[in-house]
């Protein structure tokens, strides 16, 4: 049982970590990134090529999959989203980058599900009287700091308060002097970089392959919609449902209830308490 | 020229309508097996394409569902057929059904948090549907697909395939004839007064969330009788079929076509279904090209192939109209003032209201009222909190504590356009108003809830539907004449300048027959003149009824209009009675002019003037 706890812990934190990356966007230019998710598949698959295919060091691979990352989400900022004003319309533009992305991968990397090694070893270790692998432990200490250092520097640093005030009002913070444009530049570059280096430790445990990004997406989603938009402890308690639902309905009802199950939970919630578990409902200003 | 106006002359449906009669005479002309089947799928996706217009154009939601719905379709045809039920009509009818229910159950939570959540839910539907087809593997045959449907009949006999490829075409101009219905109607307007903001439409009375809802679930109709259509065109179904890449084509179509268009979805389907769906090396290459397009087609087709031909359409008009010497405007209405028909305005009464917005006291018990045939005007600094009671006036905001009634019916607590329902018309400071409709039809969106007129009727042009139609078209006649904007009846809303834009949201409340009237600072940034104008026309509503609040900056005009004057500072009334007492009152002199009570005789009039000498002496 507890085995299948971890299972579930891992894989909410692979979801988390979509999560995370989507409201880093989200708190910094209110655009809803489509595209997260797929940009931490292209890390996974530099990875697969790094470590697999050129045999190079871990260090190495991991800073071509920050650099690479970062590169193809300023790219995305600088094309699909800082010309587009209307928020329908920004979300066209970021789906047309994720499918963009997932139809390049398809092209490059082929259609079969590529195994990327870990390299915290792949030895079955026991803890808490349940059985994982190093990789799994990894991705659940990998949410959890995360979310204390982000929004521990978000309290803290200058940068994170204008993060911060341009999430409560984006025309007040621009007019103490925020530059709006570069901060929404800098958010999606470094929530590139972020996918880049999580690629690379999320796809010893999922694999890598071309539709990875479609599902982690819709995943991420769930755990954002159920923690709530913009809230970063919100990500660890949706990836903690949306996990445990995952791996206990494939364990018992089999994996094509999976899908289902969650969809129904994303469902629930939003009729519940559409806002999420951690944000308060705002009200509407005119 | 004069051939373009012969063109123009005739009713704008008939182009559409010789299109659909050529495409349903090409198969007698000997057109190839694959040119039929193109034309056939290409109108199977525009039925696909056509309904994300209604949801993402018009309504301004993002959904990716059509696939999902165009699935519940196909695979509801199919069973039925399997089953022995193969009348065509029958599927169609039950297809489209059951289509609607999925967008339904779908859109109900989808919509309940924001646009994202219904791009999510609905992509998430999308990816459900091969595990859905999964576990009911029974009836619907799962990854193998679903094979063995009877030939499809009509009315008992069975269909050529000729016969097949006119029904295919007929259901389509069936749809489309009905899509333009609606869109042409008054809930054409409503759906773009939507989609430029939700509280412009719940200030007219529309229900943002079920508007949505509605135009999102329609949308799924024209899929469900897509997935009937495809599904006994090869009589054989599987999920391949309904997979992202065919959602991104929809989209992909739509944005091609106009989200914003009728016919759009006709010719961007074509388009997607003609070029890349054609070539299998495509196939490949399809996500690379789509997402390049959604990237491209978002950022630089703004309103797609229809944008471009309406203005094309546009400009072939004025090159016309220039050429026949023009006819000329008419000019603005010189004749007598129009009468201001009877208003029956009611008491606005506020009591002991309170807000606080996280620590930060916005108003704290707060007590005023506004009598019919009174303009009671609201003045304070700013963030005295004037826009925050307003706002809650129109149920923007909740109350902490406190009481809002109008007449005998109690505000809070009700949602805004429940309030605007109730008789709360407003005017913002800021007039917003969607592009692309006239004048006329700005104003007439003011009684779009008020006077229904059912979305069915619309679609049907019913005798009711004709009545409210020309009911609007006359009411809209006569305020508009009233606040003197006769003569642009017909121009493009937003190319009005601000103070005839100001006019206008004036006529787009009043036509909705309000039982009070709340302006907000609809003075600001007007010259004299214009000003001069509004104060006239408010003595008018005062004097025929109306209840009047007045938000304003503007002394000299609160000065002129307002019998009742109530100053809030700090979020507190400071002082409430008639304009004479409120100009001496000295907490107010304070507030307003920084003058203590014993350094000086200073009189806010006095203060007007000087400012508004100093004016006329700057011009």
């Amino acid at each position: 049982m507890m085995t299948l706890i971890w299972t579930g812990l891992a894989s909410g934190a692979v979801y988390a970590l979509v999560a995370i990356g989507y409201n880093i966007v989200y708190i910094s230019s209110q655009t809803f990134n489509f595209a997260q998710a797929q940009l931490l598949m292209v890390g996974a698959f530099i990875g697969y090529s790094g470590l697999v295919t050129f045999h190079l060091p871990v260090a190495v691979v991991a800073l071509m999959a920050l650099a690479a990352v970062l590169v193809l989400a300023g790219l995305e900022e600088r094309t699909a989203v800082r010309w587009v004003t209307q928020p329908d319309v920004q979300l066209v533009t970021t789906l047309g980058a994720a499918t963009l992305l997932e139809g390049a991968s398809q092209l490059i990397w082929g259609n079969q599900p590529l195994t990327v090694p870990f390299s915290g070893g792949s030895g079955v270790v026991s803890l808490l009287g349940g059985r994982l692998y190093p990789v799994q432990l990894a991705l659940v200490i990998a949410a959890i700091l995360l979310v204390v250092v982000l929004t521990y520097l978000s309290r803290h640093l200058k940068l994170g308060l204008a993060l911060l005030g341009m999430a409560e009002d984006r025309e007040a913070a621009i007019l103490r002097g925020v530059n709006a444009r570069r901060l929404a530049l800098g958010a999606f570059a470094f929530s590139g970089a972020l996918a880049g280096l999580l690629g690379l430790l999320v796809a010893p445990y999922t694999f890598a392959f071309a539709t990875l990004g479609s599902s982690l997406a819709l995943y991420g989603f769930v755990v954002l919609a159920i923690g709530g938009f913009g809230s970063m402890p919100g990500t660890l308690a949706g990836g903690l449902v949306v996990g445990l639902v995952e791996t206990l309905v494939t364990r018992y009802l089999g994996s094509q209830y999976a899908d289902l199950f969650v969809f129904a939970a994303l469902i629930l919630i939003l009729f519940v308490r559409p806002a999420g578990l951690f944000v308060r409902a705002r009200e509407r200003v005119v | 020229m004069k051939m373009w106006r012969s063109l123009r002359a005739a009713p704008s449906w008939v182009w559409p309508a010789l299109v659909a009669i050529v495409i349903l005479a090409l198969p007698y002309l000997n057109l190839s097996y694959s040119a039929t089947r193109q034309i056939e799928l290409s109108c199977i996706l525009a039925l696909l394409v056509s309904g994300l217009n209604l949801s993402f154009g018009y309504a301004g939601q993002l959904a990716l569902g059509q696939a999902a719905m165009y699935a519940a379709g196909a695979y509801t045809a199919g069973i039925m057929s399997v089953h022995g039920q193969t009348d065509l009509l029958l599927q169609l009818a039950v297809s489209g059904v059951v289509a609607l229910l999925v967008g339904l159950l779908t859109g109900i939570p989808g919509l309940r948090l924001n646009s994202w959540s219904l791009a999510m839910t609905s992509f998430f539907l999308v990816l459900l549907v091969p595990d859905l087809l999964q576990i009911f593997s029974g009836p619907t045959g799962g990854s193998n697909g679903l094979s063995g449907l009877g030939a499809v009949t009509l009315f008992g006999q069975p269909l050529s395939s000729n016969g097949y490829y006119l029904a295919i075409v007929i259901t389509t101009v069936a749809w489309f004839v009905f899509m333009r219905n609606i869109v042409t109607s008054r809930h054409g307007i409503a759906f773009q007064v939507l989609k430029q903001s939700d509280v412009l439409a719940s200030s007219v009375g529309i229900s943002p969330y079920r508007m949505k809802l509605v135009a999102y679930a329609l949308g799924g109709i024209p899929a469900g009788l897509a997935g009937a259509l495809f599904a006994n065109l090869d009589q054989y179904i599987s999920p391949g079929s309904f997979d992202f890449t065919l959602a991104t084509t929809i989209l992909a179509g739509s944005i091609l076509g106009g989200s914003a268009s009728i016919y759009g979805a006709a010719i961007g389907a074509a388009i997607m279904q003609i070029g890349p769906n054609e070539s299998t090396a495509f196939q490949q290459y399809a996500l690379v090209f789509y997402g390049a397009f959604l990237i491209v087609g978002g950022v630089l087709l703004n309103g797609g192939i229809a944008r471009l031909g309406r203005n094309l359409i546009h400009r072939l008009d004025r090159a016309a109209a220039a050429g026949a010497g023009a006819a000329h405007p008419r000019e603005p209405g010189a004749g007598p003032p129009q009468e201001v028909p009877q208003l029956s305005g009611a008491t606005l009464a506020v009591r002991g209201v309170s807000k606080n917005f996280g620590g930060n006291q916005a108003l704290s018990d707060v007590s005023l009222s506004a009598a019919p045939g009174q303009v009671t005007a609201l003045i304070g600094p700013n963030g005295s909190g004037k826009t925050t009671l307003l706002n809650m006036v129109c149920g923007f905001y909740r109350t902490d504590s406190g009481e809002i009634s109008l007449g005998e019916d109690r505000l809070n607590h009700l949602a805004p356009h429940r309030i605007a329902l109730a008789g709360v018309a407003r005017t913002f400071q800021t007039p917003n108003l969607p592009t692309g409709i006239t004048v006329a039809e700005a104003v007439s969106s003011g009684r779009y809830a008020q006077a229904r007129a059912s979305m069915w009727s619309a679609v049907f042009r019913t005798p009711k539907y004709r009545r409210v139609r020309r009911a609007d078209a006359a009411q809209a006649a006569q305020v508009l004449e009233l606040v003197g904007l006769s003569d642009v009846r017909d121009t493009e809303a937003t190319a009005l300048p601000l103070g005839r834009r100001r006019l206008l949201e004036l006529a787009k409340a009043l036509i909705a027959n309000p039982r009070v009237l709340l302006l907000d600072e609809i003075a600001s940034g007007l010259d004299e003149d214009e000003v001069d104008r509004i104060a006239v026309l408010l003595r008018r509503f005062r004097d025929a009824g109306a209840t009047v609040v007045l938000v304003e900056h503007n002394f000299r005009l609160v000065l002129e209009v307002a019998d009742h004057i109530a100053v809030l500072a700090h979020g507190q009334v400071i002082a409430e009675g008639p304009p004479a007492l409120i100009e001496q009152d000295p907490r107010v002199l304070s507030e307003y002019l920084g003058v203590t009570e014993a350094s000086s005789q200073l009189t806010i009039a006095g203060e007007v003037a000087a400012i508004t000498a100093e004016r006329g002496e700057d011009r």
